[in-house]
């Protein structure tokens, strides 16, 4: 069964007429060419296809088209605003936060929605709540780097060559600290 | 050199990181073609039967439906080294996930219902899931017409059934040996089936046009000239009528080599009257259907001199290949010949078998063979150390490799930094200083291990350099950027040679039409082989610039130097032409300047089939020590990796963050190959967990503190010195961790993963013989 549905997409509305039981991965990348979210596990414990509905993070591959009329939808396409990066982006280039790029899509719009409603978090807390996206090439520090340089403001927009600090940010953290909390866990 | 280096050794940002940080890139399966079909598999439910009936007919009749093809309608067979793989099921069935049809049809939904409405009549053969029970005598060959087919020529069948390799090292007289040594370990080690889970699953595309004859494949393949010989050798077709573009590649340390999706994207393409058809597999079809890494199972016998002195190693691996052979023969050479570990040993003898099983087909996987045999032998090394009342550290220099060490393999050794990175490593973790940590119910504990990895050779990389009259360099290589960063590192070699801006260098798309040969971008080869054939290209530009611009100048040529994106003479700077201008000036608005170069690494002897043996069996070797510290909490079993320290000899790092890069991203998947990955595989040979739910990737608070560390220990014949990195990253990483639960708990695990259930056992099982 067909359905006719509206969805605001990066603050631009769309008119569009899918099966009802299209998921909202599936209608940005299919229906609407807007590839940028991707596709790693379809059941919803990669965040790769990570969007931003009404502020909150989800995963589109989880979520019914059908039922983010009305919503405003925010993917990676809609981040740059009139040519110029978004602070996320800029930071993972700078700082080197991606390698294949797949998952990047999903970590800064994650990472994203963490600011948006936390500006400062602290180094555990963008560990923990970056955890729901996965990467197999990076080994994470790099992300978690990119993260911490937008919430330090280390980022710089004309930079070209990146100050060597050897991981520094997360290398600070105390080896011990988390054993030493709880034995057993 | 008497220059100063620009470009080279410098932390340059990765000139694909806009691209990708705003979504704009194009990965293989957001490739949407006009016209086209979506393509869908049957997969076998069978791990080893007879086929005796298959039935398209209600498949064929759905509305929708434009093919459906079968192993009759594509009678053809690949494989690298052996050519035993049909691109659909010919006849029989030999595991759980091979596919047996396909659909084409308007969308994917119809091409899926199409897919279950194919019946398929199967009788059972014996199903053979442990490599060592399917070579005893009697089994049934899992392939009765291995004899018949095609085989590279270094291949040596073993005596026993389904065996497709059998690697041989013979060097000394290991009986002597061990009649000459004060202690003797013997033990078997394990290592389970992973998988490498890059996180973009496969896909392909195909088209075929039969007034050309041409058949196109659109297909994220980290060796797409060698997938297109595969294929032309399989339809028996001429090179020239096939080409290969490639789309951006989400990951693959290893898995997208060979052919997956190709094949069944190629034999619904004939069936389509042109359209073209794409052929995705979600999560689960990856898991089963693509590409494992070997389990491995390995003997390992050493004896040693009371002082620590290695005399003997004796191995037996049985590489555990799946039911197609793949890169199995290679995986077994590469991966037992330097199994025994980078050390002097007088005596040494190592048997390698690559086995049939009915089984998800085992390939190349990062690390190529190291990591099996780095978890046997380097355990053991420690072992031999706590026995003789030795530092594991001493053990280790006492044998380890030097500059011009003679190998085991015949081979003389030269670049070998290796006791740097033993010594960096170690130092880095603090290892030998006890813990602060005193907590009743976990311990903490520290290890190391060392790897050496030899590359694949000989091998060849061509290139193509272009510079226009704007001074935009145009850079063909056909190198695939997997993620690891190889166009950043080419564009740098690029600009350094013809000194020009990082951002004047574009890295043109692959596309076999386009680019000249390259062997394949695996094996850690790419910065040492192509980077040498950018570097003899872009001179070769470089030269034809500097003799056009000569008389420009009006001096000679041996007086003209470049700078900036200029060519001037060197005593009068102020003399000078952009290096556009010159192209200009000679070639016109339109001109290009074009350089080429290749780049074969010969290697001496071939391989000695009887003893393993040759001169020269790499183009160069990459070293590297880990070191890890871990805690274990006794009630659970529960390992975690509190810090480690990585490093890594790499001649010389081109681009020391993308190096780190590499090290971070490879400890982090080591991390996940020692505590947690498994494919589990039943009786039935059926992969119980394939998803992300089940089978579980490192996350973010999985990571320890880590200590990337480059060691540049210069390669003669690199570019500027440099070697390769991206393999050995996770190769050393689950002996290190092996080795310092070991220090924690004082009891030996022996099997991989080190997850809380196996831990917990092994602390339970000592328990008990305690009391």
């Amino acid at each position: 069964m067909k359905k006719q549905l509206n969805l605001n997409v990066n603050g631009q509305d769309y008119e569009v007429e899918v099966e009802a039981n299209r998921l909202l991965l599936q209608v940005l990348r299919d229906t609407l060419d807007l590839t940028g979210t991707k596709e790693g596990c379809s059941i919803g414990v990669c965040g790769a296809c990570s969007v931003i509905l009404d502020g909150r993070l989800v995963s589109s591959c989880l979520t019914l088209a059908a039922g983010c009329e009305g919503k405003k939808i925010e993917t990676i396409e809609g981040l740059a605003k009139d040519g110029k990066l978004h602070p996320l982006q800029q930071a993972f280039i700078e700082y080197g936060g991606f390698q294949c790029g797949i998952c990047t899509p999903g970590q800064i719009m994650a990472a994203k929605s963490l600011l948006d409603e936390n500006p400062k978090p602290s180094e555990e807390e963008v560990k923990e709540w970056m955890s729901g996206n996965l990467c197999r090439c990076t080994g994470y520090y790099k992300i978690l780097e990119s993260v911490m340089a937008v919430v330090d403001g280390k980022t710089d927009p004309n930079y070209a060559f990146r100050k060597r600090e050897t991981t520094a940010k997360i290398q600070s953290l105390d080896v011990y600290k988390s054993v030493a909390k709880t034995s057993s866990d | 050199m008497s220059e100063e280096l620009t470009v080279i050794g410098k932390p340059v940002t990765r000139v694909d990181a806009y691209e990708k940080v705003t979504g704009q890139i194009v990965y293989g399966y957001d490739l949407t073609l006009p016209n086209m079909l979506y393509g869908k598999a049957l997969f076998s439910p069978k791990a080893h039967a007879k086929i005796k009936k298959i039935d398209i007919s209600k498949a064929k009749a759905l509305p929708g439906v434009v093919a459906v093809v079968t192993g009759a309608d594509a009678p053809w067979t690949h494989g690298e080294a052996v050519k035993d793989k049909p691109f659909l099921a010919h006849g029989k069935v030999r595991y759980i996930g091979e596919p047996v049809a396909a659909v084409a049809a308007e969308d994917e939904d119809t091409a899926q219902a199409a897919v279950k409405l194919i019946e398929v009549e199967y009788e059972d053969l014996p199903v053979y899931i442990d490599p060592e029970e399917a070579c005893k005598p009697g089994c049934v060959e899992i392939h009765e017409d291995y004899d018949g087919y095609r085989k590279a020529p270094f291949m040596v069948r073993g005596a026993a059934p389904n065996i497709n390799e059998h690697f041989k090292l013979r060097t000394g007289d290991v009986a002597k040996g061990f009649a000459e040594s004060d202690l003797i370990l013997d033990e078997k080690y394990y290592v389970p089936i992973i998988q490498h889970a890059a996180m973009e699953p496969h896909s392909a595309h195909a088209q075929w046009d039969k007034e050309s004859g041409r058949l196109t494949i659109w297909v994220a393949n980290d060796a797409p000239f060698r997938a297109l010989h595969e294929i032309s050798e399989a339809l028996a077709m001429d090179k020239e009528k096939i080409r290969f573009i490639n789309p951006a590649q989400g990951g693959g340390f290893g898995s997208k080599g060979g052919l997956k999706c190709e094949p069944i994207a190629v034999a619904l393409a004939f069936q389509t009257g042109g359209r073209p058809v794409r052929v995705k597999f979600n999560r689960e079809e990856t898991f089963i259907s693509t590409l494992t890494r070997h389990a491995a199972t390995v003997y390992c016998k050493s004896g040693v001199k009371k002082d620590g002195t290695l005399v003997a190693r004796e191995m037996t691996i049985y590489w555990d290949a799946g039911a197609y052979a793949e890169k199995s023969p290679t995986v077994c050479i590469r991966g037992s010949l330097p199994a025994p570990g980078p050390y002097r040993i007088p005596h040494v003898k190592v048997d390698g078998y690559a086995v049939y099983t009915n089984k998800p087909v085992a390939g190349s996987y990062r690390g190529y063979g190291i990591p099996q045999g780095a978890w046997a032998g380097e355990q053991q090394m420690d072992e031999l150390a706590i026995k003789l009342g030795m530092d594991p550290i001493d053990i280790r220099m006492k044998n380890i490799f030097v500059e011009g060490d003679m190998s085991y393999w015949g081979e003389q050794l030269h670049a070998v930094g290796l006791k740097e990175t033993l010594i960096k490593a170690t130092e880095a973790i603090e290892y030998g200083k006890k813990s602060p940590i005193n907590k009743p119910g976990l311990k903490i504990g520290k290890g190391f291990a060392c790897i050496q990895k030899p590359t694949r050779s000989p091998t060849t990389s061509n290139a193509g350099v272009t510079v226009n009259a704007q001074g935009e360099v145009t850079v063909f290589a056909g190198t695939v950027e997997i993620g690891q960063g190889c166009n950043t590192i080419l564009s740098q070699v690029a600009a350094e040679e013809l000194k020009v801006p990082m951002d004047k260098v574009i890295m043109h798309q692959l596309d076999t039409d386009v680019i000249p040969y390259d062997a394949s971008t695996t094996s850690s080869r790419s910065t040492y082989h192509m980077g040498n054939a950018v570097r003899s290209a872009s001179i070769h530009a470089r030269e034809q610039i500097m003799e056009a611009a000569a008389p420009m100048l009006e001096v000679g040529v041996q007086e003209l130097a470049l700078g900036d994106g200029k060519v001037f003479a060197k005593d009068q700077p102020q003399q000078s032409l952009p290096i556009g201008e010159v192209v200009k000036r000679k070639l016109g608005i339109n001109g290009v300047v074009r350089g080429e170069a290749s780049y074969t690494y010969e290697i001496g002897k071939d391989l000695d089939l009887e003893t393993g043996h040759s001169d020269h069996a790499s183009a160069f070797y990459m070293y590297a020590t880990q070191a890890a510290e871990v805690s274990v909490d006794e009630e659970s079993g529960r390992v975690r990796v509190l810090r480690m320290s990585a490093a890594h000899d790499v001649g010389k790092a081109i681009n020391p963050l993308n190096c780190e890069a590499q090290i971070e991203g490879g400890v982090v998947m080591g991390i996940g190959s020692a505590i947690h990955e498994e494919l589990i595989i039943d009786a039935t040979g059926k992969v119980r967990n394939p998803s992300f739910l089940d089978y579980h990737l490192v996350t973010s608070l999985d990571c320890p503190q880590l200590i990337p560390i480059i060691v540049e220990c210069h390669e003669p014949e690199g570019p500027y010195g440099a070697k390769g990195l991206g393999e050995p990253g996770l190769a050393p990483t689950p002996a290190a961790i092996g080795n310092a639960v070991a220090d924690a708990i004082g009891i030996r695990i022996y099997d991989l993963p080190l997850k809380p259930e196996n831990v917990f056992w092994a602390l339970q099982k000592n328990k008990k013989s305690a009391a």
